[in-house]
């Protein structure tokens, strides 16, 4: 059932999948997320932003890291080659200043997804409810407005509709003030698919996909970020 | 399963007292007075005594009894349970209530392993320990060991309570009595030892006496308990309503996690997302709990959300709109047509739109014209009728209309308050005829909204269940 991916991890003993691995994990459930490869060298990024196509985000991998953005760790929209460089010495500068401790093993180098509205979906164990799943509102703002709504895994697809209509954000993916509706089907799709790899992946402890992005109606959705803390074993 | 626990024919009572005020002389008192069923009493210090103007004779053990024993009540101090218990065992009983605290809840896990044991060897469906037992009005079946004069027992009727907490359990029953609010199966199920909070709402859902389960729960103890109790309640909820209150509801989320979703996410949002996923109702008091229950016993079904709102009073109108509007109900304006027919027949200065406000002039037969035109109709699923009868036209008739209009099958809930006999009488009239009544526009709209919530839930399984045959 767990997939080699998670095995892999849990074999070296690791508690967090790298951003690599958590991304590759999440496409192989069918869970769209923006292209990307590691590099580990400044030619590396540009080689890998060239063939990825512009703009991209560019991203510090470190085991001890686990909030990028708190220790600059993220550079986003980068239009072009010499951008990739720039980026690249930044992250390694602000990582040596605001991080010392961590060990750098390169960046991860993503095609930028155009905006849309910031969801969260997540997971957590807990012992007396199992594996629960987790929808709300995204982006930075996640735990100061508390707008989410959980279940016990495994979800179908109503349990996922519903828990979409119940938050308040659901306003958001209507068409809110002019906004245009943004792709619940794929939202829907997303929820039911990650309830299956957190029930197929018991090792799973914790996990935030955040954010996922919600394009315009048709246009899909997208797993920016994701994290996934595993039970030592 | 659990059929001899709730309707047993015979009941052994394991440390009976002819001591007054203890814990075994009230169980007891309460079974040798109303239960049909024998009641052998069981305590080793007593050969025969008389209690209540009759002879009364003790076993020495529950062993001695020669007839078959199908509950064992046990009252002994908990070092004695294991081995009382191991005796009923032998015995061959089929449940035990296990009245006695001083296990798990006292830092006695040892102990209550002990029991678990025990019941496990002879296969004895254990409830309890620490509770206060079972109420079965129907089959006067009360191991309840508080007096009646303090804790009052309903009467007979068809709404259930499981409950975790067995002070809580009392005060709703003597609360539920005063009330004469039919409350005719209560179970309190203490530590969780044995009989499951998931095993009681299967056995309780599958009683022909009971149409309405509500569910006191503070919280889980096993793994998987979670899990269990979702897979029943959303088999047995297509059948019956569950309402469930949960108390402790801190956001005490847990600590030292490294993602946002486990910072955030208190026990307390787990049992939502459960209830909501297993097609419980909840409720965010016991009050509250219980106005839900009334009003799902006594009405049928919407079949949607819009809601008529009838009034003589324009003030608890607003206050019954704003609270429908909130809770997601709808309150569409009245269609041209009748409209006009109604302006015709109601007072001049009468407002003719939803809410519909005959104003402090209203005559019954004002209720009457408007619930006739309006609630047949496919305009509206429900009404929302606020009788204030102290005004001077109104008189015990309107009860009679209200109570007719049930003939249309769809759902209706009055408010009205006050305290002169005049108002009770009302009151009751409309309450014996199936008609709950409530005193405020809030509660009323919030049993409301429990109605149609049941009927999504109903309407979510059937589309399941269609999908899966």
């Amino acid at each position: 059932m767990t997939h080699q991916i998670v095995a892999r991890a849990v074999a070296d003993g690791r508690s967090k999948l790298r951003e690599d691995e958590a991304l590759a994990l999440l496409r192989a459930y069918g869970i769209p997320v923006p292209d990307f490869t590691i590099a580990e060298s400044e030619e590396g990024a540009v080689k890998a932003a060239d063939q990825i196509g512009y703009p991209v985000a560019v991203k510090v991998i470190s085991p001890q890291i686990v909030h990028k953005t708190d220790v600059g760790g993220v550079v986003l929209n980068v239009a072009d080659a010499q951008g990739v460089r720039e980026a690249f010495r930044r992250l390694l500068e602000g990582v040596k200043t605001k991080a010392p401790y961590a060990d750098v093993e390169g960046v991860l180098v993503q095609k930028m997804v155009p905006r849309g509205v910031e969801l969260i979906i997540g997971a957590v164990y807990d012992e007396i409810f199992g594996h629960l799943i987790a929808f709300g509102l995204g982006g930075i703002y996640t735990e100061l407005l508390r707008d989410f709504t959980m279940r016990v895994a495994p979800i179908d697809e109503h349990d996922a509709w519903e828990m979409v209509r119940e938050v308040r954000a659901y306003r958001l993916l209507t068409g809110f003030r002019g906004m245009p509706p943004r792709d619940i089907d794929a939202i829907v799709d997303v929820l039911i698919k990650f309830s299956r790899l957190v029930t197929e992946n018991p090792e799973i402890r914790e996990a935030d996909l955040n954010p996922v992005i919600a394009l315009e109606e048709g246009r899909g959705a997208y797993v920016v970020d994701a994290r996934f803390i595993l039970r030592p074993s | 399963m659990l059929k001899k626990l709730l309707y047993p024919s015979s009941v052994a009572v394991i440390g009976a007292s002819p001591k007054p005020g203890s814990v075994g002389y009230v169980v007891l008192e309460n079974l040798l007075s109303r239960f049909k069923g024998a009641v052998y009493p069981v305590n080793p210090k007593y050969d025969e005594v008389e209690l209540w103007g009759r002879k009364v004779k003790f076993f020495k053990s529950v062993l001695d009894v020669q007839e078959p024993v199908d509950v064992a009540v046990i009252a002994t101090p908990a070092p004695t349970v294991p081995k009382v218990l191991d005796e009923a065992g032998r015995k061959g009983v089929a449940a035990a209530i296990v009245l006695s605290g001083g296990f798990a809840e006292a830092g006695n896990a040892a102990l209550e392993e002990q029991v678990v044991a025990v019941a496990r060897q002879y296969g004895i469906k254990v409830l309890g320990p620490n509770c206060i037992g079972l109420f079965n009005a129907f089959a006067d079946f009360d191991t309840v060991f508080l007096s009646s004069e303090r804790a009052g027992r309903p009467p007979r009727g068809p709404l259930a309570l499981i409950s975790q907490s067995g002070a809580v359990t009392a005060a709703i029953m003597d609360w539920a009595a005063r009330r004469g609010l039919g409350l005719g199966i209560v179970v309190s199920y203490g530590n969780e030892a044995g009989v499951t909070v998931t095993e009681l709402v299967e056995a309780v859902t599958d009683d022909s006496n009971v149409r309405v389960v509500t569910l006191y729960l503070e919280g889980f103890r096993y793994p998987g308990e979670a899990r269990k109790l979702l897979e029943v309640a959303r088999k047995v909820a297509a059948r019956k309503p569950i309402i469930a209150y949960k108390a402790g509801r801190g956001r005490t989320a847990q600590r030292a996690v490294k993602s946002h979703v486990a910072a955030m996410a208190g026990s307390y949002d787990m049992y939502r997302g459960l209830f909501s996923q297993a097609g419980i109702i909840e409720a965010s008091s016991v009050r509250e709990m219980f106005d839900m229950a009334k009003a799902l016993a006594m009405q049928p079904i919407p079949r949607g959300s819009r809601v008529l709102v009838v009034t003589d009073s324009g003030g608890l109108a607003i206050q019954a709109v704003d609270v429908l509007e909130e809770l997601g109900l709808e309150i569409p304006e009245l269609p041209e047509s009748i409209a006009r027919e109604l302006k015709r027949e109601l007072l001049p200065f009468a407002t003719v739109s939803n809410p519909v406000d005959l104003t402090g002039s209203a005559t019954d037969e004002h209720y009457k014209i408007v619930l006739d035109a309006l609630l047949p109709t496919a305009f509206f699923d429900m009404a929302l009728v606020i009788t204030l009868v102290q005004v001077p036209g109104l008189t015990h008739n309107l009860a009679d209309y209200i109570t007719a209009a049930r003939r249309y099958g769809k759902p209706i809930a009055v408010v009205n308050f006050g305290g002169s006999e005049f108002v009770i009488k009302f009151e009751r009239a409309l309450e014996d005829n199936g008609i709950p009544v409530y005193p405020t526009p809030e509660r009323a709209a919030k049993a409301l909204w429990a109605l149609y919530r049941y009927g999504e839930v109903r309407r979510k399984i059937a589309i399941a269940e269609a999908a899966a045959a």
